[in-house]
């Protein structure tokens, strides 16, 4: 078992961590130290560097600056192998094991000594393989092979592979997507477990609320950045942290003169589900959004909402009913549905990074007649001038800010129906979020268009909503109107 | 791994087919198996690279053009066969070797096409030097391993089954595992803490060990080296269509594609040269409706049929 | 004069060698797919129209037009028989699906070069001249053929980049190579797209065969060589690359003019080879290759 360091001295010590991606700083500075014994949970939106500070203490990146001590001595910069053999594990949230053997013999793999004239498989192999997989329980499953095993098996078995190498510090990357409440209780007992043994583990996740009952202590990160540390609780009261994840005081703006209930609705979503591979990334989805409507999905960071976006833009197959305008859209390619009037503003924002903003423009309103392209073209940039500043620019060159909007102008471009826009605060500055608000504002004042927004970011989703839903864990939670959400949700949601 | 009846059943129907040619075979065709076994060899080292290292070697024949022209100059220069088959094996394990320094760096089709070129180069070097190599017509040994028919078959045979013993053992130990999963996720291999860049110059240097022993051993049952039938793009292509039509990652399918390639070619002699589009053919037809193979196909776990 | 000879010959293969690579990088760069039967399909244009030229009395022209048509209809069978296939096997895993693209399309151009040595034969035909007659240029007796090869390359390149940066389906097709998921969901079916350019692709890989055929003549035996050397310019100047494709043609094109020339015409095809391995090893993105 993991050798406990004497008068509780850090087993890994993480100090100006730095990581740089071209012009981008991904990781900036960043210290700590995990004791053996001990839980820290890392968490930040997507995009804060969190998972880069994982793959830099493992050796898959190479810092750019900082230190990473394990029990002492200096990692920074070995390969990977070395690292791994000298007491670190990591469990990917992405199993992808040999699928021609079986579960024992994947665990085998991970018994076996780093050596080319050690052919034979040892002795003792065999039984501590057995001994892991009863302890993770894939006992009843040893003899199977990975593709007919359920998803929650596959993450146990990249526990075991971990688990077999005897690390004194566990990386683990998001513990608990995709897997069930029961599953997550079994998993929290086995990482408690690597905790009693007195290894040290990190725990890589969105966002507090799902590490919170198993952690010592949670270190945030926002932008490469540290932004808030200390226990769960203390964290998930912290003003900037508080700040980066619901944003600032919550307002609401209703519109009295919508009368929500009225008329068939125009899309209309019935016990939707989604699997992803083994994964249930939506379960039981049932939503509707009337014409003329600003609809607010909130969520944190892997709740579901592009899933249940993509889901809408046939870009993933599910099980359930989607209605557009009273007919079922299943069977219609995301091109038809795009055509047919839903138009998605992913998360991703999906720019041609290479063409202008102009010529970006251009192909979200090829299909308009002439007349119209021009006229829309124009009520786009007097509603996000800076486009204006920035046409015959590369979209790639364009700051953040600058592709959201874009991105945003480019799918109004084709004049949806309904508009979808998943996270567009992704990532963006105050300054930004304001200049987009009042964007959004005068869509949905001036024009007709209904929109549907996924937003971690309850601050800036609230004021445009005329009503909520609350997506946690792959399933809608909460329903009502954005006012009655600030008022029962504005402290429960973190 | 061997407990699956499917896969038993099979390895002895092999075995007993070929310890028992020389009883009901005529000389012809117990030549063409000859030369179908040393194609196996071929094919069961492709597969090795191709299937378990996940490396995607367009080369093969580099390999064992090196092997050939190697043991052929040794031979021309007085050395006795035994000593010219290590000293082929060798040249290929270096030409292995200086394949898998780019491997390391290069990925998908950057490293496919790095192996063509390897070919195209040592085509290219064959013509030029052709006052040593003979060039396009293939260089002349003095040594041949025997003239009697049978006792070339049983070479070939003995190689065959020994090559195929070692491979498949290989391929089933904690080299083979290792290998499979540096070909698959090569980080993840990496944090299970697997030094890849040694595993895989391990994987080539093997997979060159046996393309070359073949190439020269099938030199010396020859008596030439020859382009048309060790190195030419064409003979790389068929090994690569001997392994994905009997199975990869099997290692053996290797043994029955080569087997029903060159026993095709046979039968399709009488339509002359549109036998390659035929075989061909076959071989598209299979990637496309049964891309794990004959051999892949047989084994298939049952709970994923 | 030998230098001047060089410059002159090297300019008319460079540009012919362009057009070739051209197709190839544009289908990589936009659909993903490299094509190994990509000289199988130039040789096929070859054959076709040298063969309806001289046998049906159709004259050059007429001859290089149908061959054209012929290169048009060989893409799109390979699209459909071959590359489809492949895409929407659920059998193939998507990790593995360019493996498979590679060996199937591999397959696929032995499959044209044994079908076309058995119903031409492999003796190299060449079509007559499209422009009989020579001219001199600073002195160097050019064939007018040669002057109006070039001509035609840069032509139907140009003619190209015009569609490209021109057009509401140039830009589709542009965008399509920047990112196909965004076009998607701007409502664009990308199978379409993909079978314009598969259209565009048989067009000018028909058109460089047919050329070929009548400059330096063609057989079906070429075929291997011609996807090596298409292979080669495209790696060289950085896969998806257009504007890298044209400058390796150059490179090629002049480093085998060259070698040929002043060394040795044996040794024609090894720099090329050199040069590429050089490339690989030190910048295997090619010279203008993006990542």
């Amino acid at each position: 078992m993991a050798a406990v360091m004497p008068d509780g001295a850090p087993l890994l010590d993480v100090s100006g961590l730095t990581k740089r991606f071209g012009g981008l700083v991904a990781v900036k500075d960043v210290d700590f130290t995990i004791k053996g014994g001990e839980i820290l949970g890392l968490i930040g939106p997507n995009g804060s560097g969190k998972s880069t500070v994982m793959r830099l203490i493992m050796g898959i990146e190479r810092p750019n600056a900082g230190i990473i001590k394990l029990e002492g001595t200096d990692i920074a910069g070995w390969p990977t192998h070395r690292i791994a053999r000298s007491g670190i594990g990591i469990v990917f949230q992405h199993s992808r094991p040999l699928n021609r053997q079986t579960v024992l013999e994947n665990i085998k793999l991970a018994l076996l000594p780093d050596s080319l004239f050690r052919l034979a498989v040892q002795p003792g192999v065999e039984e501590r393989a057995r001994a892991i997989a009863e302890r993770v329980g894939l006992g009843a499953v040893i003899d199977r092979r990975p593709p007919t095993l359920p998803f929650a098996d596959l993450r146990r078995l990249e526990m075991a592979k971990a688990l077999a190498r005897d690390p004194k510090v566990v990386l683990v990357d998001e513990p608990f997507a995709g897997l069930t409440e029961s599953e997550t209780a079994i998993f929290s007992e086995l990482i408690d477990g690597f905790r009693r043994e007195g290894r040290a583990v990190l725990l890589v996740d969105h966002n507090v609320k799902s590490v919170a009952r198993l952690v010592d202590r949670v270190l945030a990160m926002y932008l490469g950045e540290r932004i808030a540390e200390g226990s769960a609780d203390e964290v998930m009261q912290d003003p900037t942290v508080r700040r980066v994840y619901i944003g600032g005081e919550i307002e609401t703006h209703a519109r009295p003169e919508l009368d929500a209930g009225a008329g068939e609705p125009l899309l209309d979503i019935r016990e939707v589900g989604v699997q992803y591979g083994k994964a249930q990334a939506l379960q039981n989805v049932s939503l509707h959004v009337q014409a003329g409507e600003f609809v607010s999905v909130v969520g944190l960071n892997g709740a579901g909402k592009t899933t249940l976006f993509n889901a809408i833009s046939g870009l993933v197959p599910y099980g359930g009913e989607i209605r557009w305008q009273g007919a079922p859209l299943a069977g219609r390619s995301a091109a038809a549905i795009a055509r047919g009037g839903i138009v998605h503003c992913p998360e991703t924002r999906e720019l041609f990074g290479e063409l202008t903003v102009e010529e970006n423009l251009g192909l979200g309103g090829q299909r308009l007649p002439r007349d119209q392209q021009i006229e829309q073209r124009e009520w786009l940039l007097a509603l996000f001038p800076i486009l204006k500043e920035r046409a015959r620019q590369r979209a790639r060159t364009l700051s953040g800010g600058e592709q959201q909007m874009l991105a945003i102008a480019r799918a109004l471009m084709m004049r949806p129906k309904l508009l979808i826009l998943d996270e567009p605060t992704l990532g963006l500055a105050p300054v930004i979020l304001e200049q987009l608000t009042q964007a959004l504002m005068r869509l949905r004042e001036t024009t007709d268009t209904t929109v549907v927004l996924g937003e971690q970011n309850v601050t800036f989703a609230l004021p445009l909503a005329d009503r909520v839903y609350l997506l946690e864990h792959a399933r809608i939670v909460w329903e009502g109107s954005a006012q009655r959400f600030a008022a029962e949700m504005g402290t429960g949601y973190l | 791994m061997l407990s699956r009846p499917a896969g038993i059943a099979v390895i002895v129907v092999l075995l007993i087919a070929g310890v028992s040619a020389p009883l009901w075979l005529d000389a012809y065709y117990l030549g063409i198996f000859t030369t179908a076994y040393y194609f196996g060899v071929f094919a069961m080292s492709w597969d090795l690279l191709f299937g378990f290292a996940g490396e995607v070697n367009f080369g093969p024949t580099f390999l064992i053009g090196l092997g050939a022209y190697g043991a052929g100059l040794m031979n021309n220069g007085g050395l006795p066969i035994p000593l010219c088959l290590i000293g082929g094996a060798v040249v290929a394990v270096i030409g292995g070797v200086v394949l898998a320094v780019p491997a390391l760096r290069l990925r998908g089709p950057y490293f496919g096409l790095l192996t063509l070129v390897a070919v195209l180069l040592l085509l290219d070097f064959i013509v030029i030097f052709a006052a040593q190599t003979g060039g396009e017509i293939g260089m002349m040994v003095p040594d041949v391993l025997s003239v009697s028919t049978n006792v070339n078959y049983w070479y070939a045979f003995g190689f065959l089954v020994i090559s195929a013993v070692i491979l498949f053992v290989l391929s089933r130990s904690a080299l083979g595992l290792i290998l499979q999963a540096t070909g698959q996720d090569r980080v993840e291999a990496q944090a299970l803490g697997f030094n890849v860049t040694k595993h895989k110059i391990a994987a080539f240097s093997i997979s060159a060990l046996f393309s070359g022993l073949a190439g020269a051993m099938m030199t010396f049952y020859q008596g030439t080296a020859s382009v048309d039938q060790m190195v030419d793009l064409g003979i790389a292509v068929q090994i690569i269509i001997a392994v994905v039509f009997g199975g990869r990652r099997t290692i053996l399918g290797g043994i029955l594609g080569a087997i029903f390639l060159v026993l095709f070619d046979e039968i399709l002699r009488p339509i002359g040269q549109l036998n390659t589009f035929v075989v061909s053919g076959i071989a598209l037809l299979v990637i496309l409706f049964l891309p794990d193979g004959v051999l892949g196909w047989v084994l298939r776990p049952r709970e994923e049929r | 004069m030998v230098a001047l000879q060089i410059l002159v010959d090297g300019f008319a293969i460079s540009a012919l060698y362009g057009l070739g690579a051209v197709g190839f990088t544009l289908m990589f760069g936009v659909c993903g797919v490299l094509n190994l039967a990509h000289g199988g399909i130039m040789v096929i244009a070859a054959l076709v129209g040298w063969w309806v030229a001289a046998d049906y009395g159709a004259g050059p022209y007429g001859g290089a037009a149908i061959g054209v048509l012929a290169g048009v209809i060989a893409s799109f069978v390979t699209y459909y028989a071959v590359i489809r296939p492949v895409q929407r096997s659920k059998a193939i895993p998507a990790v593995e699906e360019e493996i498979f693209i590679l060996t199937a399309t591999l397959l696929w151009g032995i499959m044209l070069q044994v079908g076309l040595d058995y119903l031409f034969s492999n003796n190299p035909i060449t079509i007559q001249p499209l422009l009989p007659g020579v001219l001199s240029i600073f002195g160097v007796r050019t064939p007018w053929n040669e002057v109006l090869i070039a001509v035609l390359c840069w032509g139907f390149i140009g003619l190209l980049s015009l569609l490209v940066n021109c057009t509401g389906i140039g830009k589709q097709i542009f965008a399509a190579s920047v990112n196909p998921r965004a076009l998607t969901l701007l409502g664009y079916d990308l199978g379409r797209i993909y079978l314009i350019v598969w259209a565009i692709y048989g067009v000018l890989a028909g058109l460089a065969g047919v050329l070929l055929a009548s400059f330096l003549g063609a057989s079906a035996d070429n075929a291997g060589a011609l996807t090596a050397s298409a292979f080669t310019i495209v790696i060289l100047g950085g896969l998806g690359s257009v504007p890298g494709s044209l400058i390796a043609a150059y490179i090629v094109g002049y480093a085998e003019t060259i070698t040929a020339y002043l060394i040795a015409p044996t040794l024609r095809p090894i720099p090329a080879l050199l040069i590429l391995v050089i490339v690989i090893y030190l910048r295997p993105q090619g010279l203008l290759g993006r990542r």
